[in-house]
C-alpha cells in the first residue's frame, strides 16, 4: 500500500526584544544564572505582568510576513498547570485570540512551489529553564518570561523534505524581520512536530505521533523520515499507530518512545484578569507592515533579474541574512555585481574557514571590498593582486587604498614607461626583432614576461601584451 | 492613650513636632494591649517603624507625615514577613514593596504592625487565620468580620487611625461594620493592586479603614493614581479628595435598594436606615426607593463563589514550594508540590481550589465560569439602569451585628443570607466606589450603612458618608476595652 503523510509543525521563536514579555527584566543570552530576572519572572504572589509593546511589534512583523489576519484587540488568557519551571503555575498565552490567523508561506521542492498553510500565531512567555546534574536539578530564571511567539500550521506538509524546506523559509523570516536570532541548536527557535500516516488518495487522518528534542532543521527531516517508515512498518503488518510523543535520538537517527498520551492535562484556559483587552492602534500596524524589510524572496528576484546573478548564486546570497545584507551594503559603493557577489562567494568563505573565523566578526568592510573591485576594474591593480590586498583587508581592515600604497602595488600603466621598459629587452635582446619576423610569436610572451619582471609586477599585462605587438610591428 | 484621627494627629505633631517621639511611645504599649485583648496582630513591626521614623523628617503640609498605620498582612513589604495568615507564607519576606506601600511611605506614613485575615483573605469572620481569631475590641466574644479583621478591629480599637485592607466581596466594608469604623474601597483601577497578593484579580480592591471620613479622604488621595506595574490601574488623574469633601449633597440623587433593605428584621437597624434617608432627604438630596431584579441578587452569592474561586485557585498556583514559601520534600519536584501544597493550606483553602478547578474545567467551564462571568455582567447592567437615574445607591451592610466566635455559621440558603448579607459584593462585581460607613447601635454592638457610587465618582461617595457623619456623631468612635 501507498502512503501519504500528513505533517503539522508548531514552531516556537524567542523574541530578540531589550525586556521580557511581561516584566522589565532584561533578554540576554549566556548571562550567569539568575542574574536577568526580577519578582515577576520569578512568580512572586502580588506581582502582576505588564505589557512589552516591542514584543506585540515583532509578533505584527512576523505576522506581516506570513500574510495573516491580524486581531487588532489583543486577548491574553491564562494556560494553568504545574511544572516546576513554570514561576506562576500558569503561562500568560493567547489561546482564544491569537494575534494572527490564516496565513500562509510559499516554499519551493524539488523545484515547484507549494503554499503552506499557517493556522495561527501567538504571543506568550517561555518558562525557567531546567538545568540537569546527576542527581539534582537547578532552575535558571534567565530564561522565565522571555517573549515567544509561537506559529501552527495546518496539517498542509506532506514530507521531510518539505517540513524542511518551510522551517528554512520561516527562519529566513524570523532573521528578515530582525525579530529573533532563530538558532533551532540554542533553542531560540523550537519546533514540535506531529506526523500521520493515511493511504494515499484518502481524506482522513491517521493516528498522529508527536515528535521532540529537535534541534536542527535536518534532525526535523531526518526524524519525519525515519517516523514515516516507522508508521508505515506497523500500518502494513496490520498493526496501529498509537497516540505518543515520541524523542529523536540524534545518535541513532531514530525516534524513540517518550510517553504515550493518556489523561491530557486540562490547561483550563481562561481570559488573563489582569490585562484588559487592549485596542491595537490600525494605523501602528499599518506603519509596521510598511517598515518591514525586503524579504529574502524579493531580494533573490531582483539579484536574478536586474543584477543578472546567476540564480544559484542570487539563492546562496539570501540564504543568510547577514551576508545579503553585507552584499547590499557594498553595492552602495561599487554596482560591480556579478564580481563583488563571487568575493562574497569564493573568497570570503574559503578565508574564513582556512582561519576558523566567522563572517560576523569579518574585520574587511563592504565598502572596502566595493572599492577593491573598483581598483580592479579600472586597471589599477591586477587580479593577482587583487588577493593579496584581499588578504590584507580580511587580516587588517585596512582600505585597500592604504593597502596599495603602502606595498607600492599600483599598476603600471603608464604607456611610454612600458614602451621605454620594451625597448631595454629588446636591445639586450637583439635577435628577438628577427624571431618575431620569422613567427615566432613565442617572443611576444617572452617580452612580456622581461617588463613584468623589471617593473616588479607592476606593469599591466594586458597593456604590455598590446604594447609589445605595436613595438615590434613598427620594427618590422 | 486617646484615640487620635489623622486630622488630630497631625494638628498635634504640627504644633509640636517633639510629641512625635513619645506618642510612639505610647502606641506601642497601646499596640501591645490591644494585641491582648484582640490578637488582631500577626506581627508588630516596632524596630522597622522606629528605625523609619529616625530618618523621617516632619512635613507639616503632608496630613499623613509621621502616621502610624497598620497593613494587613496581605500587602507585600520588603524585608518584613506577609503571611497573609497562611502556613504556606509563615516564613515569607518578601524582597519588594507593594505599589501602594511606596506610596504610603513616601507621604511619611509609619507601618507599625501588620494585622491578621482570613487565610489568603478567603472568609469573612477571620476565624481561619494562622495565628487563631481576632476578638472584636466592642465585644471580645464576637468576631471583628473579614477577610480584613485585624485591620478593623485595631482601627476599632483606637490604637492607630488608619489601616490598609484589600476587599473581594466586602472583606473591608463588612468587618468595618462589625467593628463600627469607616472602611471604604474605591474603583476598580484607582489603587494599583501591585504587591498585594491576590485573592480573585477582577474582584480585588486595595482600600482602608479609618474613623472619620475626612481621614478616608487623606488615604485615598495618597494611594490611588495610575502605577506602571499594574496595567489594570487607572491613568485618570487622582482629584484632591480630601480638599474637596464637602457636606452639600444638594440635589443629589439617591436610590435605596427595597428588595436588599426589606431583609433587615433588627428594629434598630430599620429606624437608622429611615434616619440616614432622613439626613440626607434633609441636605437637600432626593431619596427613592428602587427594586433591583430578584433574580439577579439571588444569583450574586453563586457568581461570585465562581469566579473568585476560579481565579484564586489560578492565581495561588504559584504557591508550589518550589521558590519561596513553605517547601515540604519529596522525591521528585511533582512530590514537592504537592507536599508542599498539602501541608500549607488549610482544609477550607483546598475546598475552594477543587470548586475553582471545577469551574475551570474544560468540560465545566462553559456552564460554569463562563456562565457566570455572562451573570456577572447582566448584574452589573442592572446597576448601571440604576445608575443613570442615581448618583448613590444606598443599602444596609449587614441585617446582623458581628456574631459571637463560637456561633454556627448562619442559613447559607436563606434570602437573607443571599441577598441582604453578601450585597456588597455587586461594588467588587461593577468595580464601584463603595463606603461602609458607621449608622448606629443595637444592643451594644455597632453596624454600618453601605453607600455606592458610579466609577470614579469616590467624591461623591465620600461626600455622602461626609454629610451623614456629620450628623449621626459616630465620627471617631472607638472601643478600647476598659483602661
Amino acid at each position: 500500500m501507498e502512503y501519504e503523510a500528513v505533517i503539522g509543525l508548531e514552531v516556537h521563536c524567542e523574541l530578540k526584544t531589550k525586556s521580557k514579555m511581561f516584566s522589565a527584566a532584561p533578554v540576554s543570552f549566556g548571562e550567569p544564572y539568575n542574574t536577568q530576572t526580577n519578582a515577576i519572572d520569578l512568580g512572586f504572589t502580588g506581582t502582576m505582568p505588564c505589557l512589552n509593546k516591542k514584543g506585540v511589534e515583532f509578533a505584527i512583523r512576523v505576522c506581516h510576513a506570513l500574510h495573516m489576519t491580524i486581531d487588532e484587540v489583543l486577548w491574553f488568557d491564562r494556560k494553568n498547570y504545574y511544572y516546576s519551571d513554570l514561576p506562576k503555575g500558569f503561562q500568560i498565552t493567547q489561546d482564544r485570540r491569537p494575534i494572527g490567523r490564516d496565513g500562509y508561506i510559499d516554499i519551493e521542492v524539488d523545484g515547484k512551489t507549494k503554499r503552506i498553510e499557517i493556522e495561527r500565531l501567538h504571543m506568550e512567555e517561555d518558562t525557567a529553564k531546567q538545568v540537569h546534574y546527576s542527581n539534582f536539578t537547578l532552575l535558571d530564571y534567565n530564561r522565565a518570561g522571555i517573549p515567544l511567539i509561537e506559529i501552527v500550521t495546518r496539517p498542509t506538509l506532506r514530507s521531510g523534505k518539505e517540513a524542511a524546506a518551510y522551517l528554512e523559509k520561516l527562519r529566513s523570516i524570523f532573521l528578515y524581520t530582525e525579530v529573533s536570532d532563530a538558532k533551532l541548536e540554542e533553542g531560540s527557535m523550537r519546533c514540535d512536530v506531529n506526523i500521520s500516516l493515511r493511504e494515499k488518495g484518502t481524506t482522513a487522518f491517521g493516528t498522529k505521533t508527536e515528535i521532540k528534542n529537535l534541534n536542527s532543521i535536518s534532525n526535523v527531516q531526518k526524524a519525519l523520515d525515519f517516523e514515516f517508515h516507522r508508521q508505515a512498518e506497523i500500518l502494513e503488518n496490520g498493526g496501529k499507530v498509537m497516540q505518543e510523543t515520541r524523542r529523536f535520538n540524534e545518535a541513532t537517527k531514530e525516534t524513540v518512545l517518550m510517553r504515550v498520551k493518556g489523561d491530557a492535562v486540562d490547561y483550563k484556559y481562561y481570559t488573563e484578569p489582569n490585562i484588559l483587552p487592549i485596542r491595537l492602534d490600525h494605523q501602528w500596524i499599518e506603519d509596521i507592515k510598511n517598515s518591514l524589510p525586503e524579504f529574502a524572496d524579493e531580494r533573490e528576484k531582483r539579484y536574478i533579474q536586474t543584477y543578472a546573478l546567476p540564480e544559484a548564486d542570487a539563492k546562496q546570497l539570501v540564504a543568510t541574512k547577514t551576508l545579503s545584507d553585507y552584499y547590499e551594503t557594498a553595492l552602495k559603493t561599487s554596482q560591480e555585481y556579478k564580481l563583488i557577489a563571487n568575493w562574497l562567494l569564493v573568497e570570503v568563505p574559503a578565508y574564513l574557514s582556512k582561519h576558523g573565523e566567522t563572517f560576523e566578526s569579518m574585520k574587511m568592510q563592504p565598502d572596502q571590498l566595493a572599492k577593491m573591485v573598483t581598483l580592479v576594474s579600472q586597471g589599477t591593480i591586477s587580479g593577482k593582486q587583487a588577493k593579496k590586498v584581499f588578504e590584507e583587508m580580511m587580516n587588517t581592515g585596512k582600505d585597500p587604498d592604504v593597502i596599495v600604497e603602502e606595498k607600492g602595488m599600483k599598476q603600471l600603466s603608464d604607456p611610454a614607461a612600458i614602451k621605454a621598459m620594451i625597448e631595454d629587452v629588446l636591445m639586450a635582446n637583439p635577435g628577438l626583432v628577427d624571431d618575431y619576423r620569422n613567427g615566432k610569436s613565442r617572443a611576444v610572451g617572452f617580452i612580456v614576461g622581461q617588463v613584468m619582471k623589471a617593473s616588479k609586477g607592476q606593469a599591466n599585462p594586458a597593456l604590455t601584451n598590446q604594447l609589445v605587438v605595436e613595438v615590434l610591428k613598427a620594427k618590422m | 492613650m486617646e484615640a487620635y484621627t489623622i486630622e488630630q494627629l497631625h494638628q498635634m505633631f504640627k504644633e509640636d513636632p517633639s510629641r512625635i517621639k513619645t506618642y510612639y511611645m505610647d502606641l506601642f504599649d497601646e499596640l501591645t494591649t490591644q494585641q491582648q485583648r484582640t490578637n488582631a496582630l500577626v506581627r508588630m513591626t516596632r524596630e522597622e517603624a522606629l528605625a523609619q521614623l529616625d530618618k523621617l523628617s516632619f512635613d507639616p503640609d503632608d496630613p499623613l507625615s509621621c502616621i502610624p498605620m497598620i497593613v494587613k498582612d496581605n500587602f507585600s513589604t520588603k524585608g518584613v514577613a506577609t503571611t497573609a495568615s497562611s502556613r504556606m507564607l509563615e516564613n515569607y519576606v518578601p524582597f519588594y514593596n507593594a505599589t501602594v506601600i511606596d506610596r504610603l511611605y513616601a507621604h511619611g506614613a509609619v507601618m507599625v504592625g501588620k494585622s491578621s485575615m482570613d487565610e489568603l483573605a478567603m472568609g469573612g469572620t477571620n476565624k481561619s487565620a494562622l495565628t487563631g481569631p481576632v476578638r472584636n475590641p466592642w465585644n471580645l466574644n464576637c468576631i471583628p468580620g473579614g477577610s480584613s479583621g485585624g485591620s478593623a478591629a485595631l482601627v476599632a480599637s483606637g490604637a492607630v487611625p488608619f489601616a490598609l485592607g484589600s476587599d473581594t466581596g466586602d472583606s473591608i466594608r463588612k468587618p468595618a461594620g462589625f467593628c463600627g469604623v469607616v472602611g471604604f474601597k474605591p474603583t476598580w483601577g484607582r489603587i494599583s493592586r501591585y504587591g498585594v497578593i491576590p485573592y480573585a484579580s477582577s474582584l480585588d480592591h486595595v482600600g482602608a479603614f479609618t474613623r472619620s471620613v475626612a481621614d478616608m479622604a487623606i488615604v485615598m488621595e495618597a494611594m490611588a493614581g495610575r502605577d506602571d506595574h499594574d496595567m489594570t490601574s487607572s491613568n485618570r488623574p487622582v482629584p484632591a479628595y480630601y480638599q474637596d469633601l464637602s457636606g452639600n449633597i444638594q440635589g443629589m440623587r439617591i436610590a435605596v435598594i427595597k428588595n436588599i433593605c426589606d431583609e433587615v428584621k433588627n428594629p434598630d437597624m430599620l429606624a437608622a436606615m429611615q434616619k440616614a434617608l432622613d439626613v440626607f432627604r434633609a441636605k437637600g438630596a432626593v431619596v427613592d426607593e428602587v427594586e433591583m431584579d430578584q433574580q439577579l441578587l439571588l444569583a450574586a452569592l453563586p457568581v461570585y463563589t465562581i469566579i473568585a474561586n476560579s481565579e484564586a485557585t489560578s492565581n495561588h498556583s504559584c504557591l508550589d514550594g518550589i521558590k519561596y514559601g513553605l517547601r515540604v520534600a519529596g522525591e521528585t519536584a511533582d512530590e514537592v508540590m504537592i507536599n508542599s501544597r498539602t501541608a500549607g493550606f488549610s482544609d477550607y483553602i483546598k475546598r475552594r481550589f477543587v470548586l475553582g478547578n471545577l469551574a475551570l474545567a474544560t468540560e465545566n467551564q462553559e456552564r460554569m465560569f463562563r456562565k457566570a462571568q455572562r451573570v456577572r455582567r447582566l448584574i452589573v447592567e442592572e446597576l448601571n439602569r440604576i445608575y443613570e437615574n442615581y448618583d448613590l445607591i444606598v443599602t444596609p451592610v449587614s441585617g446582623n451585628t458581628a456574631t459571637p466566635l463560637e456561633e454556627a455559621t448562619s442559613n447559607r440558603l436563606s434570602n437573607e443570607y443571599v441577598i441582604l448579607e453578601n450585597n456588597m459584593v455587586l461594588g467588587n462585581f461593577a468595580g464601584t466606589p463603595s463606603l461602609s460607613l458607621p449608622l448606629g447601635f443595637t444592643d451594644g454592638m455597632p453596624f454600618n450603612i453601605h453607600l455606592m457610587g458610579r466609577i470614579f465618582e469616590e467624591q461623591t461617595v465620600l461626600n455622602a458618608g461626609y454629610a451623614l457623619e456629620a450628623e449621626l456623631g459616630l465620627k471617631n468612635q472607638c472601643a478600647k476595652g476598659d483602661q
